[in-house]
């Protein structure tokens, strides 16, 4: 088991390596020359090169990937053009509202995905199971900013429950949440269903019902436990790719997070923030992937016997 | 079959959500004073060396010399600020300062002549985007060049009064030191971390940025040191709000108490403003225009002929009528209205669709044979691409062979600046309040014409743009800008000009007046916004 | 990792020993589950409005007229208009063709690709399998929609590079399952014999692991048309997407999301296009792999 957590580790390091190769040189080929764009109306061709050079844009790209690479190893991502400041200190100011938003929104997920796959399992094909099925599917088939708008209408604008945007106590935090939240829950209700109708055949779920328990007592019971171990690797694997940004909902909802920071860079042509924001939140969801991994390896019983 | 329908029903669910929900009223207590606005996008800087967009934090916590003072509907007049009374050599070229008594910054120490002398050096010297109105000044290219330490044309008498000194005669200097560009900064206190920590960003004006959230909000309080009158919004909080549906929402919610209609559609305007807040709806001229440039070494802009019949071809009486609603104004020619030295007795360019085909038939062409590309900033607002795209219709009916191009914002300053842009449509906001702001910018030398209107060859008009700032008499001024204006738009045929925008606001229940910056900019006087 | 591990000789006797045909499972499909044959029918209607688009309305989809902007829905203007005055039902229309080619080309595109590299990957092995896997890794470690976004910010807006994108940010998933069930097949009796009488390495892949891949191919590439779908509604969102006046759902979305308190047929007449289409190509996914492949469940 050790050995197998070993080689992962190994693996998860050459996947980040490659991450920022490839980030590099995705940036690297953009149109338009970015210095450019950063001076806006006044550029002069003399200034663009003063900058150009002072951003070292003006050295060999093999010279400018070692200053990223040695850079990035200490923490050190650039200066975002647009906003003057070390890409780090945006990345380390939004980090904490992404995190808010997406774990709440994990929550979000997990109870409707993990309710609706339930119910949806014990009444295989029945009328409940069509409407919960298709109430969390709903989430994954809109647009994420329709189901962020309707939420803001009705629950803020029409009910005044909660506030439309902005803000950093929990409250405003709710409703990005259920809208983010909603369009992972289809999947996990999805394989909640299947493993569930999968162990529900099982021989020993048969005795349980022998022993006279109910049907929601053997669910919850047997059933739920054995079913829970790809439910709960998918539930990690989630997590860390909402952490990763909620591009659209941060946007329309006005959170300050690390999603919000990439569509500005985008529009502002600000390399090293997108840079940074990219690589950042890249190798984030790598190692939060290497954590689910090493969690299988452990839980699983299948594979701990092979290893 | 039914399964779907089981579906579909709750689908119904969720979308009549939307229709029910009685309304109720809550206003959330908020402390007596607090103005809350919104804007897009957070500021990159405060400081105005470094910015010619993030004015909010400038206007706001700096004073200038003088002030453009909005003394009726679209009436201006030019007051004196931190001065206290000046004087200007008949030649134009000499202007004497007095400053008021007792000044102080915002940290307590005193406002001198030695803080105006240090604004004026430091924005040459910092290598901003600002040093425009610095360059007029005696000695500002030695300066700025490094062959001299100090500012020659700008001399300190004592702390009070002190004399500026121009390279060339300008009867406009006094309407440019109104421009956010000149704030005056304190020399004492001035380090490092200017425009970037709040705590190192120390002005005179009504308020003091106390909190900086980058991306989410700052907020501005009242300064006690302020030398005037106290503002009755004590405390400022701009949000970062990105998205303006949300911005609108916000506002008919309560959660704002001003919002920029500029942002949203003027459909959306019509159709909830001016029905449910019609009386809460604040209107100002946006002092500039919106114009067509076309690019005088293009194939066949270089034609006269081809400049005339676009001139004639596009439509922009429905243009106003129907894209904003008639919440813009057409404009003929280069000043725009509200501007010293408006003509409104201009030659008006007809719209003539049939005229604009014989004019090009009788030139020679066939009918789409001439092409051309409108070259569309993909960051410009959808009000300016819908008219770009009308604009194309316009043309194509003319028989041109119009297409428009969309091109990332880099890209399209790239492209402008090298001088081989064909045509596009972009707006001018003026900074100060004198016909030369906009004249010289866009006629006043040929590094001037090659980027903003595109190659303009006539070079006995240029010299004649860049003197005109020299003439004493204001009568003769104006008549020269005016003739100037004449010969570029109807004789050269070079600009089209579009039209001039009204900027509307809309104010909350909390606030009782407001007086948007003369300009029409976004940005406003937080002292001009009156709270209940 | 896991995929190969959990028992492969279980998994290759059963696609190799339950030949079912294609028509076979086809005619199960029919049988036992309803919903997936409707939704069938339902991107069948689609796919017949997007073909037939200019029969289907007098006005062509970037007509402006801008003195009669945002209509509401009226009998010359089924949906209304736009804010240029376009008639909305024909934009609906004609985006549906693009909407279908942004859902259905680059799936494609990186279906073919990833189990080209797959089934290459699986077979050859050792070194090329290493470099082939990590390359994938890499490409998996992007959460999806950030890499998508880089993707068109080098690239440029533009349809084909949409394409490109969404094909580039799909096919590593592509090519890890196709890869576990070449490993399987690999061990099956019928490729060791094939291999023991010379048949050629290349002719193995084509002949004996392709068609034998084929149904989980089909299985993904329905389940992965709808994020294609829903990935160009959020890249107009950011405004590197499809660009106007072209017609498409997410674009349409996007560009009507700010009338969407006050004229809210622009946005939601698209939204829920797409909400029909890619409902619908979830349950025909899930119905084709409930009967054609068991295991792909995960």
């Amino acid at each position: 088991m050790l050995k197998s957590i070993a080689s992962r580790i190994g693996q998860t390091l050459i996947v980040i390596v490659g991450v920022a190769m490839l980030i590099f040189f995705l940036l690297r080929i953009v149109p338009g020359n970015a210095v450019a764009t950063m001076m806006s109306e006044h550029a002069d061709a003399a200034t663009i090169a003063r900058i150009s050079a002072e951003l070292g844009l003006d050295k060999p790209w093999y010279v400018q990937f070692w200053i990223y690479i040695t850079g990035a190893l200490h923490g050190d991502f650039g200066t975002s053009y647009a906003l003057h400041r070390p890409v780090k200190e945006l990345l380390l100011l939004s980090f904490p509202n992404t995190v808010k938003l997406a774990v709440l929104a994990a929550l979000v997920a997990w109870i409707i995905g993990v309710l609706a796959g339930i119910v949806a399992a014990q009444k295989k094909n029945g009328f409940l199971d069509r409407i919960f099925m298709g109430f969390s599917l709903l989430g994954v088939s809109m647009p994420v900013f329709m189901v962020a708008m309707i939420l803001q209408y009705t629950i803020a604008y029409k009910l005044h429950w909660l506030p439309i945007s902005g803000g950093d106590s929990l409250k405003c935090f709710i409703l990005p949440a259920i809208a983010l939240g909603w369009n992972s829950a289809g999947s996990i209700a999805r394989l909640t269903r299947s493993t569930l109708l999968e162990v529900l055949q099982e021989d020993y779920i048969d005795t349980a019902r022998a022993k006279g328990r109910s049907q929601m007592g053997v669910i919850v019971l047997h059933a739920l436990r054995n079913a829970m171990l790809p439910v709960l690797t998918m539930m990690a694997l989630q997590l860390s790719s909402l952490l990763s940004g909620a591009v659209i909902t941060e946007t329309v909802f006005g959170i300050n997070g690390i999603g919000r920071l990439a569509v500005d860079a985008i529009s502002g042509r600000d390399i090293p923030l997108l840079q940074g924001t990219v690589l950042f939140t890249t190798v984030l969801v790598v190692l939060g992937n290497l954590v689910a991994d090493c969690l299988y390896t452990v839980l699983d019983p299948r594979i701990r016997k092979e290893a | 079959m039914k399964k779907f329908a089981v579906l579909l029903l709750v689908l119904a669910m969720v979308f009549s959500f939307a229709a029910c929900g009685g309304e109720k009223d809550t206003q959330v207590d908020v402390e007596p004073g607090l103005l809350r606005v919104a804007m897009l996008s957070d500021m990159a800087t405060m400081d105005v060396a470094q910015t010619t967009d993030d004015y909010f934090v400038p206007m706001n916590v700096f004073d200038r010399l003088f002030e453009v003072k909005v003394v009726g509907d679209g009436v201006t007049d030019i007051v004196p600020s931190l001065v206290d009374t000046y004087s200007a050599a008949d030649d134009s070229v000499t202007y004497n300062f007095t400053l008021k008594e007792g000044l102080k910054f915002s940290n307590g120490s005193a406002l001198t002549a030695s803080d105006v002398q240090f604004t004026f050096e430091r924005l040459l010297t910092a290598g901003g985007v600002n040093d425009d109105i610095p360059l007029e000044v005696l000695g500002a290219a030695e300066l700025q060049a490094g062959t001299a330490d100090t500012l020659a044309g700008f001399v300190v008498a004592d702390d009070l009064n002190f004399s500026i000194t121009l390279a060339a005669p300008n009867a406009g200097f006094i309407a440019e030191l109104t421009s956010p560009a000149i704030s005056i900064v304190d020399k004492e206190t001035f380090s490092e971390g200017f425009g970037m920590k709040i705590e190192e960003t120390i002005g005179s004006g009504p308020y003091k940025v106390t909190e900086w959230v980058v991306n989410d909000h700052y907020t501005l309080e009242y300064n006690e040191n302020y030398w005037g009158t106290a503002p009755t919004a004590t405390k400022v909080v701009v949000n970062i709000v990105p998205d303006p549906s949300t911005q609108n929402l916000m506002y008919q919610n309560g959660e704002l108490d001003m919002i920029d209609l500029g942002e949203l559609d003027t459909s959306i305007v019509e159709s909830t403003y001016k029905t449910k807040y019609a009386d809460k709806i604040i209107t100002s001229r946006r002092v500039g225009l919106t114009y067509f440039a076309m690019n005088a070494n293009d194939e066949y802009l270089s034609d006269i002929n081809v400049r005339k019949a676009i001139q004639m071809a596009v439509d922009r009486d429905a243009i106003v009528a129907g894209i904003f609603n008639n919440q813009a104004t057409v404009e003929h020619g280069i000043i725009p209205a509200g501007v010293w030295g408006y003509n409104e007795d201009i030659t008006k360019i007809p719209y003539d669709l049939e005229a604009a085909k014989q004019l090009l038939t009788d030139a020679g062409y066939a009918e789409g044979e001439v092409t051309i590309e409108i070259a569309m900033d993909s960051t410009s607002s959808s009000g300016t691409q819908l008219v770009i795209q009308v604009i194309q219709q316009n043309l194509i009916a003319a028989g041109i062979n119009a297409q428009i191009k969309t091109y990332d914002e880099s890209s399209w300053l790239a492209l402008r600046n090298s001088g081989e842009m064909d045509c596009f449509v972009a707006t001018w906001t003026m900074d100060y309040n004198d016909p030369a702001n906009i004249m010289y910018t866009f006629y006043g030398s040929e590094a001037k014409t090659k980027i903003r209107s595109l190659n303009y060859a006539d070079t006995e008009v240029m010299a004649r743009v860049a003197a005109a700032s020299s003439i004493i008499d204001d009568d003769a001024r104006r008549a020269e800008y005016q003739a100037l204006e004449e010969i570029i738009v109807i004789e050269d045929a070079a600009w089209l000009p579009l039209y001039e925008n009204t900027h509307l606001f809309a104010i909350g229940d909390r606030v009782a007046d407001f007086t948007p910056h003369w300009a029409g900019y976004t940005n406003f006087y937080a002292i001009d916004m009156i709270m209940k | 990792m896991h995929e190969e591990q959990l028992n492969p000789t279980l998994h290759s006797e059963e696609i190799i020993g339950e030949a079912e045909t294609f028509k076979n499972q086809l005619l199960r499909l029919k049988r036992e589950n309803k919903l997936a044959v409707f939704s069938a029918f339902v991107i069948f209607l689609f796919i017949l409005a997007a073909v037939f688009a200019p029969l289907l309305t007098p006005y062509g989809y970037a007509d402006e007229d801008i003195m009669n902007r945002l209509q509401p829905p009226s009998s010359e203007h089924w949906l209304g208009t736009d804010d240029a005055g376009r008639d909305v039902f024909t934009r609906l229309l004609y985006g549906a063709r693009i909407s279908l080619a942004v859902g259905i080309i680059p799936t494609m595109i990186s279906i073919l690709f990833g189990a080209m590299v797959g089934i290459i990957a699986g077979f050859v092995g050792g070194k090329v399998d290493a470099v082939i896997m990590r390359i994938a890794d890499v490409m998996l470690a992007f959460p999806s929609m950030l890499l998508a976004m880089v993707i068109m910010y080098t690239l440029g807006d533009g349809i084909i590079n949409i394409f490109l994108a969404l094909a580039l940010v799909n096919w590593a998933s592509v090519a890890r399952v196709v890869r576990s069930e070449t490993l399987a097949l690999k061990k099956s009796e019928y490729v060791e014999a094939a291999r023991c009488i010379g048949v050629k390495q290349r002719v193995i892949m084509m002949r004996h692991i392709l068609p034998n891949c084929l149904p989980s191919m089909i299985v993904l590439f329905t389940l992965n048309i709808p994020s294609s779908i829903l990935a160009e509604s959020s890249l107009s969102f950011l405004g590197v997407g499809i660009q106007l006046p072209q017609a498409a759902w997410g674009l349409m979305v996007n560009t009507g999301r700010q009338f969407f308190y006050s004229h809210p047929w622009l946005s939601l007449a698209p939204s829920i296009a797409i909400m029909i289409i890619v409902m619908a190509f979830n349950f025909l996914g899930d119905g084709l792999r409930d009967v054609m492949d068991p295991h792909l469940k995960k």
